[in-house]
């Protein structure tokens, strides 16, 4: 399922949400459209969570989390923190984290199992992404670009990186993490795809100028909807098709 | 590269031409030209007339030239179809022959113009004219052939179907009636006209369709017989320029049946003859009307000939009936994905330099949009959906049971920017009766979260139990009265000093505070005597004998006991001058201390000298009108109130 939608008149769903699959966080804003939407699809399955981080609605690109843990950065408030202590589940693991790139959303982008992170990460950093999101870390980037988490949006069942991913890249990065990988876009074309989009095994929650195209391309690789089991991802029948119309 | 020529201007006929230049030269240039007129001004005129018409049919015949196409700028394949539509002799002929007639009338125009320089009368002049255009249209009325013959191929040639020679095309070929035509009605939309006999298609066809999203053309020809080049006529031509020119799929469609009226073997043969023309290109034989005989029913030498066909060549033999449309599609398909994987092909392998192993540049961006990057490693990703997704029902805006969101509160309870939503609601606590409990962010100035303690209960319940048990043993029974009197004392005193200190520190504080006050020292400050009791008492010492002396030294303040001798201060004061002048001469009198005039001057003469010298000095200030020889006034060059405003009398220069 992937749906579309906008928070203020701004299409950076990824900026203002964070979406995992144990739970989901969304900015505060000034009205409750934008949370109504993650309810109307999530309501009753997993707990959303009206958080600030830092007194700032850019909650998705602050923090980072799977269905283990969530990582706030240090300029978090201590009220904050409890707050989401109290709505989170008890088996989501909370930590605070002492980190100079404080929005751990932009440098860290992980799934369940592997997390690839900014090169320049701190080293206990990198030990507390291990233990409390229980995933394996690798310092990477995503088409030259160190902010992992900016260009690249993951789930447990797929990826979309920066549309400007060498083949190479691709095919390293789809092995350093075990699931398929495709270079697209969201948002009519936007290159950030991590920060247009929010992802889990289930649900997509894209900016509204999202295309068609760009839709289908995302439900196929994170498997979505009807694209479910054992989908062939974006654009593998239609390949000789796609040479021939735009080269 | 332009592939349809449908907006030529239509061509008119030689007297069309004519009547379409002199009616609007007429109503252009009407005449307004009297005999009495100045001759410079009648020739002028005809002048105008005269190269005006020139004007229009240069203008007319360069539209002609340049409206149709030039067979050496266009693709081969529109270029061979023209000529053998046209023939291509005769349509440059009759382009040149305009060409030819644009630059003899404007030879005419010239030299009409130059001898109407030359009349002397409007009688000339006009005669002038009359030559000149009657010459002009004579050159104009030859021209009726090519005119005729240009119309006649702008209007076929506006006829003829958009054959666009780059993109994917299948092209139909075969003997006359073989079903060729029926093929293309099945696959596309095209409405072909199917009879059944021989040529019912004089002429290429298209029709269009989509295949894998993308656009293809097929094209039906001609049939074509089996003879020499040079004997085939216009309609086998077209088919034949078609064959040779369009990068294509080409189906060579057969009729085993050979109710076409020609055998199986002048089939065979025909594919043979025309073979030189598939070279490079993507060749299927289409054995159409399967319906009626299929290969299998060959007898064996026709058999052969078909399979030689088939191995030589790397030909693939496809089946088809267009009656009961067995096999259309397939053949389609065939045919396309064929197609297709040459041209991408084709196109990968220019797209990618020959050093490099990946292609880069456009191809390649495109190559990495569609690639999807599988992993290598059997690792599967094990996925966390939870089970509630599956049995959630969608949510649907107008369904009257559906889940209640947090827009709907807010729509009810006043709508966005009023409604302020339960932060709190959705508390996981032990106790849900808590979650709205009210904790302090501060508590005696202390952060309360930076005393949270998750095992805070346990390491409680730990103290209480150690108290108790030190109570139990009497830990907290013992006597310690005597030794607690004397530190009560000591304690009370160093209390005191404390203060005394804390006091004394205060008061050096506020002393140091100037607020802007003039900073006095302390000696010269007035004190009180009270003051000073007051210090003393509390050093310690005995105030009454400082007092007592110090009281005695003080000088009362107000007006004295005693009477002063002979000063009356309620007097006026009035000036003696006897007084001032007694008191003058009693003074001595005050002499300089040195004579500057005379000092340092020894002699008369010296002193002479010196004044003259310092009359010398004197010379330049007093010139030069300086008060001393600091004075280095500059007066103003031009003084504003002689060189500026109105001038009351006079002019600027002299007043």
């Amino acid at each position: 399922m992937a749906v579309r939608a906008q928070f203020e008149n701004s299409n950076e769903v990824g900026v203002f949400a964070r979406l995992t699959n144990s739970y989901a966080i969304v900015a505060v804003g000034a009205s409750e459209n934008f949370y109504s939407v993650f309810e109307s699809e999530l309501q009753d399955v997993i707990p959303i969570c009206h958080a600030t981080i830092a007194g700032t609605r850019i909650v998705g690109r602050l923090t980072v989390g799977n269905k283990n843990g969530l990582l706030v950065p240090t300029t978090t408030t201590d009220q904050e923190l409890q707050h989401l202590r109290n709505t989170l589940p008890d088996a989501v693991k909370i930590q605070r984290i002492e980190e100079r790139l404080s929005a751990l959303g932009n440098v860290i982008c992980c799934n369940d199992h592997v997390a690839i992170v900014h090169p320049d990460l701190e080293r206990e950093t990198e030990e507390i992404i291990a233990d409390v999101l229980g995933v394996e870390v690798f310092r990477q980037t995503v088409a030259d670009n160190v902010l992992t988490g900016s260009y690249m949006a993951l789930s447990n069942q797929g990826g979309i990186v920066h549309p400007k991913t060498s083949i190479r890249d691709q095919d390293e990065l789809s092995s350093l993490l075990q699931v398929p990988l495709v270079a697209g876009s969201v948002n009519r074309g936007s290159p950030v795809v991590g920060a247009g989009m929010v992802v889990n095994d289930w649900l997509a929650i894209t900016g509204l100028d999202t295309t068609a195209t760009e839709l289908s391309v995302i439900e196929s690789v994170f498997r979505l909807g009807e694209m479910a089991p054992g989908g062939a991802g974006a654009a593998g029948p239609n390949k000789e098709s796609i040479v021939e119309s735009f080269y | 590269m332009k592939t349809t020529w449908k907006d030529i201007v239509p061509v008119p006929t030689n007297q069309e031409f004519l009547d379409i230049v002199l009616s609007r030269t007429q109503r252009q240039l009407p005449t307004q030209i009297r005999a009495g007129f100045n001759i410079s001004r009648i020739r002028g005129f005809y002048t105008r007339k005269v190269k005006y018409t020139q004007e229009t049919f240069c203008e007319k015949f360069q539209a002609i030239l340049d409206g149709f196409p030039r067979l050496q700028d266009i693709h081969p394949f529109h270029k061979d179809l023209m000529n053998t539509l046209y023939d291509a002799d005769h349509f440059r002929i009759a382009l040149g022959q305009i060409s030819t007639a644009k630059h003899l009338i404007e030879t005419v125009s010239r030299d009409y113009v130059r001898l109407i320089k030359y009349a002397q009368s409007l009688f000339q002049c006009k005669q002038l004219k009359r030559a000149a255009l009657g010459r002009m249209a004579t050159i104009c009325r030859r021209l009726r052939d090519p005119l005729v013959y240009l119309e006649q191929v702008r209007q076929h040639l506006g006829r003829l179907p958009a054959i666009d020679p780059n993109t994917r095309t299948l092209l139909i070929c075969g003997y006359p009636n073989v079903g060729k035509s029926s093929f293309l009605q099945n696959i596309t939309r095209a409405d072909v006209d199917v009879q059944p006999y021989a040529f019912t298609t004089k002429s290429l066809f298209v029709g269009h369709f989509d295949y894998k999203y993308l656009r293809f053309q097929a094209i039906d020809t001609p049939g074509i017989l089996d003879h020499p080049l040079e004997e085939m006529n216009t309609i086998e031509m077209q088919s034949i320029t078609a064959v040779a020119h369009l990068r294509s799929a080409i189906l060579y469609f057969m009729d085993l049946s050979e109710q076409c009226g020609y055998s199986v073997a002048d089939q065979i043969k025909l594919y043979h003859s025309i073979k030189p023309l598939f070279a490079n290109k993507i060749v299927f034989i289409v054995i159409n009307k399967v319906d009626v005989r299929r290969p299998e029913d060959l007898d064996a030498e026709e058999q052969e000939q078909l399979q030689n066909i088939l191995k030589a060549d790397d030909v693939e033999l496809l089946q088809a009936s267009c009656t009961t449309t067995e096999g259309v599609s397939a053949v389609k398909n065939a045919a396309c994905d064929k197609l297709l994987a040459e041209r991408v092909a084709q196109k990968l392998k220019t797209g990618s330099n020959s050093a490099a192993e990946t292609p880069g540049g456009r191809l390649g961006d495109v190559l990495a949009r569609i690639h999807v990057a599988k992993p290598m490693g059997g690792v599967t990703r094990e996925t966390f959906i939870p089970e509630a997704v599956k049995n959630l029902k969608k949510y649907d805006k107008n369904d009257p049971n559906r889940r209640t969101l947090e827009r709907d509160l807010e729509e009810e309870q006043g709508g966005a920017g009023v409604y302020s939503f339960d932060m709190q609601r959705d508390y996981t606590l032990a106790n849900p009766e808590w979650n709205h409990d009210k904790i302090p962010e501060v508590w005696n100035g202390k952060n309360i979260y930076d005393f949270v303690d998750p095992d805070i209960e346990t390491k409680l319940a730990a103290l209480e139990e150690e108290e108790e048990k030190m109570q139990a043993d009497g830990y907290y029974d013992s006597d310690e009265s005597v030794e607690e009197a004397e530190d009560a004392d000591n304690r009370m005193k160093a209390n005191l000093i404390r203060e005394k200190r804390v006091l004394m520190k205060n008061d050096a504080k506020m002393r140091k505070s100037l607020k802007n006050r003039a900073l006095i020292p302390r000696s010269a400050k007035a004190k009180r005597l009270s003051q000073m009791e007051r210090a003393l008492d509390s050093a310690g010492y005995d105030v009454d004998a400082a007092g007592d002396r110090a009281r005695s030294q003080s000088q009362s303040r107000g007006r004295t006991l005693t009477r002063g001798d002979d000063h009356d201060d309620d007097a006026m004061d009035i000036d003696d001058p006897h007084k001032a002048i007694a008191r003058a001469k009693s003074r001595a009198r005050s002499q300089p201390a040195t004579d500057r005039r005379h000092d340092g001057v020894t002699s008369a003469t010296n002193k002479e000298k010196a004044e003259r010298m310092f009359k010398l000095g004197q010379k330049q200030m007093n010139r030069m009108a300086r008060a001393g020889e600091a004075d280095r006034h500059t007066t103003a060059a031009l003084p504003k109130h002689l060189f500026a405003g109105k001038r009351g009398m006079g002019k600027t220069q002299r007043r």
